[in-house]
C-alpha cells in the first residue's frame, strides 16, 4: 500500500543511503548539497510514527456513536435550537409542568426526547449484536448465557420503550 | 392392494422436487408475492378518492408528459413554455430531467401497441408503484450479491412496504423520485457486481444505469460522489485490484459522456465543483495502475520506494494545482447552494430563504425516523456489525452507502427516501444472519442424532444422545422462542407500515379530507373547483398571480399563464410577487399592473381550519421579498417578535394585500358555534380588521369552503389621455381625483398625489394653477374642497416650478 510502505521505509532508506551513497531521489540530492554540506545533521533517535488502519470493530464503535447522534436528531437540534424540555402551564393551579414530548407534529422534538429515543434505538441494535456474540462457539457457556440474556432483555426493553414513546408523541398511533 | 398405492406413490414421487428445485420454487413464489404486495400497498388513495395526480410537482411532470405524447420527442426537447414565469417564459427542454416523462410515454406506447386503450393519466398515476415493484427485485439481487439469497429475500420484503420509500412513490405521486430510486439501486447493484466480477459487460451496464439516473433526478450527484468515496476507501484499506480498475474507469468515462447528453446537466461533469471528486479519483486510479506496473517491471524494491515517493508527491501536487487553477479562474464553479446546505446545514437558514422555507427541507427529528423506519432502526446497527465482521468489497460499499445516506437523511427530511434502500439492505443482513444462527442451533441437534443413528452401534448412540440431551432441549426451545420473537417483531413492522401508508402517505394533497361531526369523511375539493373555474370563466390569455406553490397546478389544470411556479429558478421574480403580496394595496397594484396580471389567487384556511394556507406561509413571502427589496422588513409585520392576525397585530399586517384578499368579507362569517363572526379557525383567533375594502381588485370567485379565493384586477380609471397633445383642463375630473384620494387637506402631505398630477400634465404651470383653482372653486358633485389649499404645495408635489405663492382668487 503506497503511503504505509512509504512512511515505514523512509527511515530505512535514509539509513541505507548514508551507506550506499546511491539514491534516485532528487530532493535528497538537493538537501545533501544545500544545507547539509556545511551543517551537521544531528543524531536523533526519533522515529516517524507508523500510522496503521484501525481494526474493524474500532471503526464499528465510532460508527455506532455517529449513528446515535444522527438518529437522535442532532442536526435538528443544532439548526432549530429547540429547548431541552418543554413546559406547559396547568390551567387550574398555575404551576408549570414539564412536557417531554413535543406534541402536534411528527417532525419536531425537544433535545432530551431525541437523545432518549436515540439511546433506545442503539440499545436495540446492541441487543441483537449481543445475541450474535452469544451464539459464538468459542466462548465459555456462562458467558454465552449471560450475553444471550442481556441481548434478549435489551431488545425487549428497547422495543417496548420505543413503542411507548411513539404512542405518547402521536396520539392517534395505530388507531 | 399393493399396485394402486404403489402407482399413486410412484406418481407422487415423480412430481416430488429435489431440494434445490423446492428452494427455487419457494424463492420465486416469495418474489412474486412481494412484487404484487409492493404494488397494491401503494393504491390506497386510488381506492379512496380517484385516480388523480397528487401534490404540486407532479402536475408539471404530467403536463410535460401530455405535451410529449401529443407532440413527439423533438418538440418536447426544444419546448419553450410561454405560459409560466410570465413575462420571462421557461426553456422546458433545457431545465428538466426527462427520464420520468420518457419512461411513462414508453410504457404508454407499449400498452397502446398491445391494444390496451389506456389514458396517459392512468399510466402516470401508476408509474411509481410499478417502479417500486421493480425496485424490490433489484433489492433481492443486490442482497444476494452482498450477503446471500436469504438476505436478498428479506431485503425485498422490507423495501416493499417501508414507509420511507412509500411516501414518495404512492399511486398518483408522479414525481422524479419514483423512478429515480429504482435507477439508483440498479446503478449501485450493477456497479458492485462489476467490482466483484471485473467484467466489462457489467461495467457498461453500470454506465447505462448511471445515465438513466442522471436523466431521472438531480440526486444523481449522490451517486457521482459516493462511488469515488467508496473507491477511495477501498484504496486506503488495500483492496486495489484489476477488477476495481476496470469497473471504475468504464463506469466513469462512459457514464460521464452519456450524462452530458442531458441538456440540463450539460458540461457540469467537467465544470462543476460537485463533480470534481470523481475526476480526482479517476486520476488517482491511473497513478495506482502506473505504480503497479512499474513495481511489476522493477525488481529492485529500494528503487521502487523512491520512485513511489516521487510519483505520489508529483501526482498530488499536480492535482492540487490543477484544481486550484480551475477554481480560481472560475472554470470550475463552486458547490451550488442546494448541495452545499447538505454539508453545512446552517447555510440555507441564513442565506437562502427559498430553500429554507420548503417544509421537506427541514432537518429530521427522531420521530420522523421512527415513523419511516420502525424496526429497521434497531436492525441497522446490528447489520452494520455483521458487515464489519465479514468485510468484503460489497459489504464495504453497502456500509458506506448506509452511513452517508443516513447522515443526509438526518440533515433533510426528504432524503430519508435515499437512505431507505441502504437501511433495508443492511437490516436484511441483520435479520438473515440472526435467523440463520438460530436455525443452525435448531438443526444442529437433528444432524447429530441422524449421524448417531447411521452409526448403528446402540451404545454410542445412546451415550452421545444422553450427553447432548442435557443442553439441547433448552437451546432448542430458546431458539424456537427467539424465532417467534423475531417473527413477532417483523409482523409489528408490517402492521406499522400498512397503518402509516394508509393514514399518512396516501393523501392526494389536492383533495383534502377531514372527519365530520359524526365520524363520516368529509371531502374538500376546493382546489380543483377553483382551477376549473379559472379554466372555464377567464379569457384565454389571462395571467394569474399567486404564490409559487400553486403555479404548476394552475398551469396544468387551469390552463392559464402564471407569474411564478414551483420551479423557483428566478428568485427576483418570486421576490417581486412576495413584495406585492406584502405591500399596501396601492403599492401592490402598481407591481400587479407592471406584471400585466389579470387575476390574483390566494389560499385561505380560516373557514375550514386548513393550516397550510397563505396566511401561514406569509412570513416566508415577507422574508423572500425582503431579501431582494429592502423596503419589506419582517419586523414590521410582527408584534414583539410574534406573528398575529387578531386585534393586536401590526398595522402593516392588518392592511397588506394578502390580509385583505384572505379576509375580504370574512368578518361577517360565522365559522364556529359559540365564537364571534370572523373567527379564524386555522389560527384560532378572531381577526383584527373585519372591515376590509378593496379598491383595485374585486372578488371574482370563492370556492364553497372558502379555501381558494380568486380576485380580478380592475382596469384603471378612465382619465383624459394627454399623450402628445396640449393639455386641457378638466376641473371636474381633477376635483373628483383630488377628493377620492383624500386630498381635501393637502397640508397633511402624506397621501400620494402623483396620480392626480397626470390630469394637469400637459398644461404649463400657470394653466395648471388656474385649473386647480377652477377645480377648487367648482364645488362639483357636492364635493367641498377647503379653500385653504396651498396651491404651491400641491404643485410642488406634482414637481411643477412655482415662482411665487399662488393663491386662488375669489
Amino acid at each position: 500500500m503506497a503511503p504505509k510502505a512509504d512512511t515505514q521505509s523512509a527511515g530505512a532508506v535514509a539509513a541505507a543511503d548514508a551507506s550506499s551513497q546511491f539514491s534516485m531521489d532528487p530532493l535528497f540530492h538537493i538537501l545533501k548539497v544545500v544545507p547539509y554540506s556545511f551543517l551537521r545533521a544531528p543524531r536523533l533517535r526519533l522515529k516517524i510514527p507508523s500510522v496503521s488502519l484501525p481494526s474493524a470493530m474500532t471503526v464499528f464503535s465510532l460508527v455506532l456513536l455517529t449513528y446515535f447522534m444522527v438518529v437522535s436528531g442532532f442536526v435538528y437540534d443544532v439548526i432549530v435550537e429547540p429547548p431541552g424540555i418543554g413546559s406547559t402551564q396547568d390551567p387550574a393551579t398555575g404551576a408549570v409542568r414539564p412536557v417531554v414530548f413535543l406534541p402536534g407534529r411528527v417532525n419536531g422534538q425537544y433535545i432530551i426526547e431525541g437523545l432518549s429515543s436515540g439511546f433506545m434505538f442503539v440499545l436495540g441494535g446492541i441487543g441483537i449484536v449481543l445475541l450474535d456474540l452469544a451464539l459464538d462457539k468459542n466462548r465459555a457457556r456462562s458467558v454465552k448465557v449471560s450475553y444471550a440474556i442481556a441481548g434478549i432483555s435489551s431488545v425487549v426493553i428497547a422495543y417496548v420503550m420505543t413503542t411507548l414513546f411513539i404512542r405518547i408523541k402521536i396520539p392517534g398511533y395505530l388507531r | 392392494m399393493a399396485t394402486m398405492p404403489a402407482s399413486a406413490s410412484d406418481l407422487l414421487k415423480s412430481f416430488k422436487l429435489k431440494t434445490k428445485q423446492q428452494e427455487l420454487l419457494i424463492r420465486v413464489s416469495i418474489l412474486c408475492l412481494v412484487y404484487i404486495l409492493a404494488f397494491i400497498t401503494r393504491l390506497f388513495s386510488v381506492l379512496r378518492y380517484e385516480s388523480m395526480i397528487h401534490e404540486f410537482d407532479p402536475y408539471f411532470n404530467y403536463r410535460t408528459t401530455l405535451y410529449l405524447t401529443e407532440n413527439g420527442f423533438y418538440d418536447f426537447w426544444n419546448w419553450f413554455d410561454y405560459e409560466s414565469w410570465y413575462p420571462l417564459g421557461r426553456i422546458v427542454g433545457g431545465t428538466l430531467y426527462p427520464g420520468l416523462m420518457v419512461t411513462a410515454v414508453l410504457i404508454y406506447r407499449i400498452l397502446r401497441f398491445l391494444r390496451f386503450a389506456v389514458h396517459i393519466r392512468e399510466v402516470c398515476v401508476l408509474t411509481a408503484p410499478f417502479f417500486a415493484s421493480n425496485t424490490t427485485l433489484v433489492a433481492y439481487f443486490f442482497g444476494k450479491e452482498i450477503w446471500d439469497s436469504g438476505a436478498g429475500l428479506v431485503a425485498a420484503i422490507l423495501i416493499a412496504i417501508c414507509p420511507g420509500y412509500i411516501s414518495r412513490s404512492v399511486a398518483g405521486s408522479y414525481d422524479n423520485e419514483g423512478v429515480a430510486i429504482f435507477a439508483l439501486l440498479f446503478t449501485f447493484y450493477v456497479f458492485v457486481k462489476a467490482v466483484n466480477t471485473g467484467s466489462l459487460a457489467w461495467s457498461l451496464a453500470s454506465a447505462f444505469g448511471y445515465f438513466y439516473m442522471v436523466s431521472a433526478w438531480g440526486g444523481y450527484v449522490f451517486i457521482i460522489n459516493l462511488i469515488p468515496l467508496y473507491v477511495l476507501v477501498l484504496l486506503i484499506t488495500g483492496r486495489y485490484s484489476m477488477r476495481l480498475y476496470v469497473a471504475y474507469n468504464c463506469m466513469y468515462i462512459l457514464g460521464m459522456l452519456l450524462a452530458m447528453q442531458i441538456r440540463f446537466v450539460g458540461f457540469q461533469h467537467v465544470q462543476s465543483g460537485e463533480h470534481m471528486a470523481v475526476m480526482g479519483v479517476f486520476f488517482l486510479m491511473q497513478v495506482f495502475y502506473f505504480l503497479d506496473w512499474v513495481k511489476h517491471m522493477l525488481s529492485d524494491t529500494k528503487l521502487f520506494q523512491a520512485f513511489l515517493r516521487i510519483t505520489v508527491t508529483c501526482a498530488v501536487a499536480v492535482g492540487g494545482i490543477a484544481l486550484g487553477l480551475g477554481m480560481v479562474s472560475g472554470y470550475i464553479s463552486p458547490w451550488t447552494g442546494r448541495f452545499y446546505s447538505l454539508l453545512d446545514p446552517t447555510y440555507a437558514k441564513d442565506h437562502i430563504p427559498i430553500i429554507a422555507s420548503v417544509s421537506e427541507h427541514q432537518p429530521t427529528a427522531w420521530s420522523s425516523f421512527m415513523f419511516d423506519f420502525h424496526i429497521l432502526l434497531f436492525l441497522f446497527p446490528a447489520g452494520l456489525y455483521f458487515c464489519f465482521k465479514r468485510l468484503s468489497d460489497a459489504t464495504i460499499f453497502i456500509v458506506m452507502y448506509g452511513l452517508t445516506s443516513m447522515y443526509f437523511a438526518g440533515v433533510m427530511v426528504r432524503l430519508i427516501l435515499v437512505a431507505t434502500p441502504a437501511v433495508c439492505l443492511i437490516s436484511a443482513i441483520a435479520v438473515s444472519a440472526t435467523v440463520k444462527n438460530l436455525t443452525v442451533l435448531l438443526r444442529s441437534k437433528n444432524k447429530v442424532v441422524q449421524t448417531g443413528s447411521t452409526k448403528g452401534s446402540g451404545g454410542s448412540k445412546s451415550s452421545s444422545k444422553a450427553l447432548l440431551d442435557q443442553s439441547q432441549p433448552f437451546q432448542k426451545n430458546g431458539a424456537i422462542a427467539l424465532l417467534f420473537g423475531a417473527f413477532y417483531l417483523l409482523s409489528r413492522y408490517a402492521t406499522h407500515c400498512t397503518w402509516v401508508t394508509s393514514e399518512a402517505y396516501s393523501s392526494p394533497s389536492i383533495v383534502l379530507a377531514a372527519r365530520g361531526a359524526h365520524g363520516n369523511r368529509v371531502i374538500f375539493d376546493d382546489y380543483r373547483e377553483a382551477y376549473f373555474w379559472l379554466r372555464q370563466n377567464t379569457p384565454q390569455d389571462a395571467k394569474v398571480m399567486s404564490w409559487w406553490d400553486y403555479g404548476y397546478q394552475i398551469t396544468a389544470m387551469g390552463n392559464r399563464t402564471v407569474i411564478v411556479d414551483n420551479n423557483t429558478w428566478n428568485n427576483t421574480h418570486i421576490a417581486t410577487v412576495g413584495r406585492a403580496m406584502s405591500s399596501y394595496e396601492d403599492e401592490a397594484i402598481e407591481i400587479i399592473r407592471s406584471l400585466d396580471v389579470d387575476y390574483v389567487l390566494v389560499v385561505f384556511g380560516g373557514v375550514t381550519g386548513y393550516s397550510s394556507d397563505d396566511i401561514n406561509k406569509f412570513l416566508w413571502m415577507v422574508r423572500i421579498g425582503g431579501g431582494v427589496f429592502p423596503v419589506i422588513k419582517e419586523p414590521d409585520y410582527l408584534v414583539n417578535g410574534e406573528y398575529r392576525v387578531d386585534k393586536g397585530a401590526a398595522p402593516k399586517m392588518l392592511n397588506c394585500l394578502m390580509y385583505k384578499l384572505c379576509y375580504y368579507r370574512f368578518g361577517e362569517m360565522l365559522t364556529e358555534y359559540g365564537k364571534p363572526p370572523g373567527y379564524d379557525r386555522a389560527r384560532g383567533v378572531e381577526i383584527g380588521n373585519k372591515d376590509v375594502k378593496l379598491e383595485h381588485l374585486e372578488e371574482a370567485f370563492t370556492t364553497s369552503n372558502w379555501i381558494v379565493r380568486i380576485y380580478r384586477v380592475k382596469p384603471p380609471n378612465n382619465r383624459c389621455n394627454i399623450h402628445g397633445q396640449s393639455g386641457t383642463c378638466n376641473p371636474q375630473n381633477l376635483g373628483v381625483c383630488l377628493d377620492l384620494l383624500g386630498l381635501v387637506d393637502v397640508n397633511l402631505g402624506n397621501a400620494p398625489t402623483k396620480p392626480c398630477c397626470s390630469l394637469i400634465e400637459g398644461l404649463v404651470d400657470l394653466e395648471g394653477a388656474v385649473c386647480l383653482c377652477t377645480a377648487v372653486r367648482a364645488n362639483v358633485l357636492g364635493i367641498h374642497i377647503n379653500l385653504s389649499i396651498s396651491l404651491s404645495l400641491l404643485l410642488r408635489n406634482c414637481e411643477r416650478k412655482v415662482a411665487t405663492e399662488y393663491i386662488c382668487g375669489p
